[in-house]
This record gives C-alpha cells, sequence and structure tokens, in this order.
C-alpha cells in the first residue's frame, strides 16, 4: 500500500474518484476518498491539485477546465462531464468480483432468512453486466466440509471457545477424541482447516475439518497460549525418514508433499521424505506401484512394509 | 506537464469529440507530446496501449471527409462506462467484505470502479481473519468472463488444439476446472485448468445450449479423461463410511460398510483413490478392475 503509485495506478484511482465527489451533494472529505480509494493523502492532494486542476479540453479556458476546490478538509469537484461516470468494469475484473463473491457466499449468506442478503443482490446485479450466463459460470468451494461441522466451528472460532472433536487421522488411520482451542478457521488448497492448542498432544495443532468426525462445543475459553499460526504444518525431527527413487511419470509426489531433499537424475528422481505415519507410507508405495523404488528405509521403520501392505489389501480380493 | 495530466486529458480529449481525432491533431490539441513527431508517435501508442489495458475503450475510425482515409481515435461515451451497475450499500459492503475475506491472487481493481468501495462496519464482519486464497490469473478470468457472455474459447490441452464453448470454472480441491462442450470432439469435457497450455483466444459465440454442469463436488480426477465412463462399484467399510459419503456424495448402505458406484475415465486416479482406503475397501465390479487390482497388489508382493 505505501509503494509508489505509477501513472496508470493514479490515472484509475482519479478515473474513479471524479465521478464519485461529483455526485456527493457536499464534496467528499479528503479522509473518506484515501480510504475508499486506497489513495495516500499526500498524492492525492498533490494529484487534485496539480494535475486534475489543470485538466480539461482544448483550448484549455477555465470553462473547458474540471474545477478543483480543496478546503476544510473537503473536496469540490465541478465540470468534470467526461468522467461524470466511472469507467466499467473489464471482463476480466467483473470475473475476478464474480469469484471473490461466490467464494464466500456460503459464508456469509445466513440460513435462517430466506430474503437474498446483501451479497447475492450484488453478484446477481454484476452477472447482468457480465453475461446471461454468469450465475452459473463460477462455483468455488474454498474447502469439503459438511457444513454443519463448518458452521459449529466457526461459531466457536468467533467466540473463542474450546471444542470437544473426534478427529480422524489420516495419516495413522486411527480415531481420536481430542480437547482443541478454536483458535482460526481458514482455508487453504481447496480443504478447510481448524488450527489451535490441541490440549491432547500439548501443543499447536492444525486439523482438517472435514476430517473432524463430531464436534461440539464447550463452555471454556480457549487458553491464552499465544498468536497461532498456520505454520503448524512443519515437521519437527523425530520422524523417520525413508528415501524413495521416483520414475519421471510420479513427479508430481514432490509437488504434493514435504520432501526434505531432491536429487534429479535423467531418467529418476531421489527425494528424502519425512515419515509421519506408517499408512501415510503405506498409501503412497501401493499407489505409486512400479513407479517408486523404496532406496532406503530408516531401521525404525518395519521391513517389507510395501509387500505386506499390498497382501493386506489383497487378503480382501481372496 | 506530467504523464498523468496527458493522460487524463488524452481521455478527456477523446470522450468530448464526436468525430474521430486524428493523431495530428491530437499532438496538437492535448498537450504534453514531444516536439519531434517519431517521439511523439512512440509516446502516443505506448499512452493508446496503457489506456487499453485499463479497459478504457479507443475505438479506431476514419475521419470523415478524408481521402485517401485517415485513421482517427475516439472514445464512445456509452461503451466507456457501460451499462451502469447499481449497487445498493450494503452491497457494495458485501463485495468489500468478500474481497477481503478471500484473496485472490493479482490485483483489485474492480471494485474501485463501483463508485468508490463502501467502507465495512467493522462490527458486521463476524469473521475476523481472512479465511482463504485462490489461485487466479488473466486466463482464468477470460474463461470466466467466456462462461458468463457465452462466447467459444481456443487452447490447447493435452498438446491438442480444441475449441471448447466453457460452461462453467470450479473451484475444488484446490483446482480449478473447466468444463464446457469439446466442438472437435463434440461432446462434453471437463479439464483441469492448470494443464491448458499457452494462451486462452475467444473464438467467437457459443452454440451448443449449456448442459447440465455439476456440482464441483462430483468433480473427480478418475472422471477426467476421453471416452465413455465405466460405471464401477467400490464397497467401504463402516469405519470408514461417514469419510466415504463426505467424499462421494451418494452410497449405497449395505451390510458392514457402504457401496460407492464411480464412474471412471482414468483407471490410474481411480486405484488411487480405492487404495487410499488401504484395507478398509474393495472393487466389486467390473471383473476386470478387480482384476487389475489383484495384479496391481500382486506385482508388489
Amino acid at each position: 500500500m505505501s509503494n509508489r503509485l505509477t501513472a496508470p495506478d493514479r490515472l484509475a484511482r482519479l478515473l474513479s474518484v471524479i465521478p464519485w465527489v461529483t455526485r456527493q451533494d457536499d464534496g467528499a472529505l479528503i479522509e473518506d476518498i484515501v480510504t475508499r480509494f486506497d489513495y495516500p493523502r499526500a498524492q492525492l492532494l498533490h494529484d487534485l491539485q496539480d494535475v486534475v486542476f489543470f485538466v480539461g479540453v482544448h483550448p484549455f479556458t477555465p470553462d473547458s477546465l474540471i474545477e478543483v476546490e480543496i478546503g476544510d478538509e473537503r473536496v469540490h469537484i465541478r465540470y468534470a462531464d467526461w468522467f461524470s461516470r466511472p469507467l466499467r468494469l473489464t471482463p476480466a475484473e467483473g470475473a475476478r468480483l464474480l469469484t471473490a463473491g461466490r467464494s464466500v457466499l456460503p459464508l456469509t449468506e445466513s440460513d435462517d432468512d430466506n430474503s437474498a442478503g446483501p451479497l447475492l443482490r450484488a453478484l446477481t446485479k454484476l452477472g447482468t453486466a457480465l453475461g446471461e450466463s454468469a450465475a452459473d459460470a463460477v462455483d468455488v468451494r474454498l474447502g469439503h466440509a459438511p457444513s454443519d461441522t463448518l458452521a459449529i466451528l466457526r461459531d466457536a472460532v468467533a467466540r473463542q471457545r474450546q471444542v470437544d472433536i473426534e478427529y480422524y487421522t489420516y495419516g495413522r488411520d486411527e480415531l481420536t477424541e481430542r480437547r482443541v482451542d478454536s483458535s482460526r478457521i481458514f482455508s487453504d488448497q481447496g480443504n478447510w482447516y481448524l488450527s489451535g492448542w490441541c490440549h491432547r498432544a500439548g501443543g499447536e495443532r492444525v486439523f482438517r475439518v472435514d476430517r473432524v468426525r463430531a464436534v461440539a462445543l464447550t463452555e471454556e475459553p480457549n487458553t491464552d497460549v499465544g498468536p497461532t499460526s498456520a505454520s503448524s504444518f512443519s515437521l519437527d525431527g523425530d520422524y523417520p525418514r525413508v528415501v524413495l527413487r521416483l520414475a519421471q511419470s510420479a513427479r508430481w509426489v514432490v509437488e504434493q508433499y514435504p520432501v526434505e531433499q531432491v536429487v534429479e537424475n535423467d531418467d529418476h528422481i531421489d527425494v528424502t521424505m519425512v515419515v509421519t505415519a506408517i499408512p501415510w507410507l503405506e498409501r503412497l508405495l501401493l499407489r505409486l506401484g512400479p513407479a517408486a523404488e523404496l532406496l532406503h528405509r530408516d531401521p525404525t521403520l518395519p521391513e517389507d512394509l510395501r509387500s505386506n501392505a499390498a497382501s493386506r489389501v489383497s487378503t480382501r480380493y481372496q | 506537464m506530467s504523464k498523468l495530466e496527458r493522460l487524463l486529458n488524452l481521455t478527456a480529449a477523446l470522450l468530448d469529440t464526436e468525430m474521430p481525432l486524428t493523431a495530428e491533431k491530437i499532438w496538437d490539441r492535448v498537450g504534453g507530446y514531444p516536439d519531434a513527431k517519431a517521439s511523439f508517435r512512440r509516446a502516443f501508442e505506448r499512452d493508446k496501449d496503457e489506456l487499453r489495458a485499463m479497459g478504457i475503450p479507443i475505438d479506431v475510425a476514419a475521419v470523415p471527409g478524408t481521402d485517401p482515409p485517415i485513421d482517427g481515435y475516439v472514445i464512445d461515451r456509452a461503451d466507456y462506462a457501460g451499462e451502469e451497475l447499481r449497487f445498493e450499500p450494503d452491497e457494495l459492503a458485501a463485495l468489500h467484505l468478500a474481497t477481503n475475506l478471500v484473496r485472490l491472487d493479482g490485483n483489485d481493481t474492480g471494485l474501485m470502479k463501483l463508485v468508490g468501495a463502501a467502507q465495512i462496519d467493522p462490527d458486521g464482519i463476524n469473521i475476523a481473519d481472512q479465511v482463504g486464497r485462490v489461485p487466479f490469473d488473466d486466463a482464468l478470468a477470460a474463461l470466466i468472463s467466456a462462461a458468463a457472455d457465452r462466447k467459444a474459447v481456443a487452447f490447447c490441452y493435452a498438446d491438442t488444439d480444441r475449441v471448447v464453448e466453457p460452461w462453467r470454472l470450479s473451484f475444488s480441491r484446490g483446482h480449478w476446472y473447466l468444463k464446457g462442450w469439446d466442438r472437435v470432439r463434440g461432446a462434453e469435457r471437463l479439464y483441469r485448468f492448470d494443464r491448458l497450455q499457452g494462451p486462452v483466444q475467444v473464438a467467437g459465440a457459443a452454440e451448443e445450449a449449456v448442459g447440465t454442469v455439476s456440482d464441483p463436488l462430483d468433480l473427480r480426477g478418475w472422471e477426467l479423461g476421453d471416452g465413455e465412463p465405466t460405471a464401477a462399484r467400490v464397497f467401504i467399510d463402516a469405519d470408514q463410511a461417514s469419510w466415504a459419503r463426505h467424499i462421494l456424495g451418494e452410497v449405497d448402505d449395505v451390510d458392514g460398510g457402504v457401496v460407492a458406484t464411480l464412474q471412471v475415465r482414468n483407471m490410474e486416479a481411480f486405484r488411487s483413490f480405492v487404495l487410499s482406503f488401504l484395507d478398509h475397501a474393495e472393487v466389486l465390479e467390473p471383473a476386470e478392475f478387480r482384476d487389475d487390482m489383484v495384479s496391481w497388489l500382486g506385482a508388489m508382493q
């Protein structure tokens, strides 16, 4: 925000500021313009007094110039007929607004009210400007979680209360019951997460909301353990490591999982990975099949991990 | 004269005129341009590009009465402002809140144009923090506006040039998907947006009626691909049933678990999905999918 604005940045702002100010009954407060248009005050005053004041059309006589008057913290702008209406939204800008609006629509519209909320009304109007099919053109799921679970957790975060959750730990393939502080709820890469102090683990944890099987709001306020961050994804050093040799076709593993080290070769990639839980590694190896070879295994990990997992799953087919 | 002043004067002059203005006249009347003709041309071309990039519709038309015809420049006032969008204060506040809650990659310049985004009453926000981030770029914006405005687009996907009538862009599980009508294949198709290659270009008006657009919850890896889907039935143990129901939506309750029916076009994605349940799931049919799973697992034992 404090970055210097370029000439096109300032032009874009002025083409919005001028029509807005001319429409106010008694000019506009400088402070209002600064906040509404994200226009640094000193830059705004300079641009109004030293630029807009001289703008007009040939022959630039006083009657063909915009009139700008600044005083008492207010700005009046008159005779700016060319700029009486704001520049239309570009299709790209419209698409952005529509996308942002659609993303949060499920969060802001209340269920107990049948009438369309302000956001839905705004998006409907925006849609008419974008085209006949705008209503169906874009759909955003910030996360896939049961709406009732999400609603309880959002309520808990708003009130900063502890929750009791039944949580399915995918990596370890186990279900646990935990008391958790509800510090923050956020979406990342298409999943909802709850972050907060886990009383069972005695540490800050991040939980995927779609793996919360049951949730109950408690009367207990969150314990004050300091600010929470979403950085708790980081893994500590006690976990065993494996080195996998991946075929090029399995390159997605490097993009999708935290890897400690990557060694590129012509026809394969060697990656060092942290094993937080054995079922996680089993799933990965079973999925990859011949595209992965277990090059090195930490001695604490069981031998024949992949073949044992494969035969365990195979028994279902006998 | 500053560049900002020149850009404003140029915009005002082109909005003010009824008849297209020649470059010569602009040089003479707008002011602020270099005296040398070649430098003027360069500066004027740059200005035009910058104004157009902001969405200002500068038209080029022959100046009436010139022979041979000379190009002139003009901005149509109605086109400049477009259809006026009149938002209530609470609607602007809601849009403002939306753009604060979810961060789209890239710059947001649209809200400012809506006659000054209204300030939001901090007490009115019940979600304290930004809740999410969604990837976004110009190509995606072009696809969304094409879908909204019923235009066809051309792009390259899987090393093949395609002409597609976009129906809907869906963000689901961290990825954008495009669903639409593939003209070359004459069929409905689903594309992973991040796998589009090269630019997206508008290719005329859409012709095919918008088909049933599935809910993004239904967008799953094993459905992506060409060809007719094969229906596969998978049994999932009771202790994983709620997880499965959540991912798949419709599942049938049976003794000891649930049975899901999946429409499979991509075998690898299907296999991965079933294996993610480890020994809590089993492919029931068709027989060749069962056999595929057995031999896949057999190769690792």
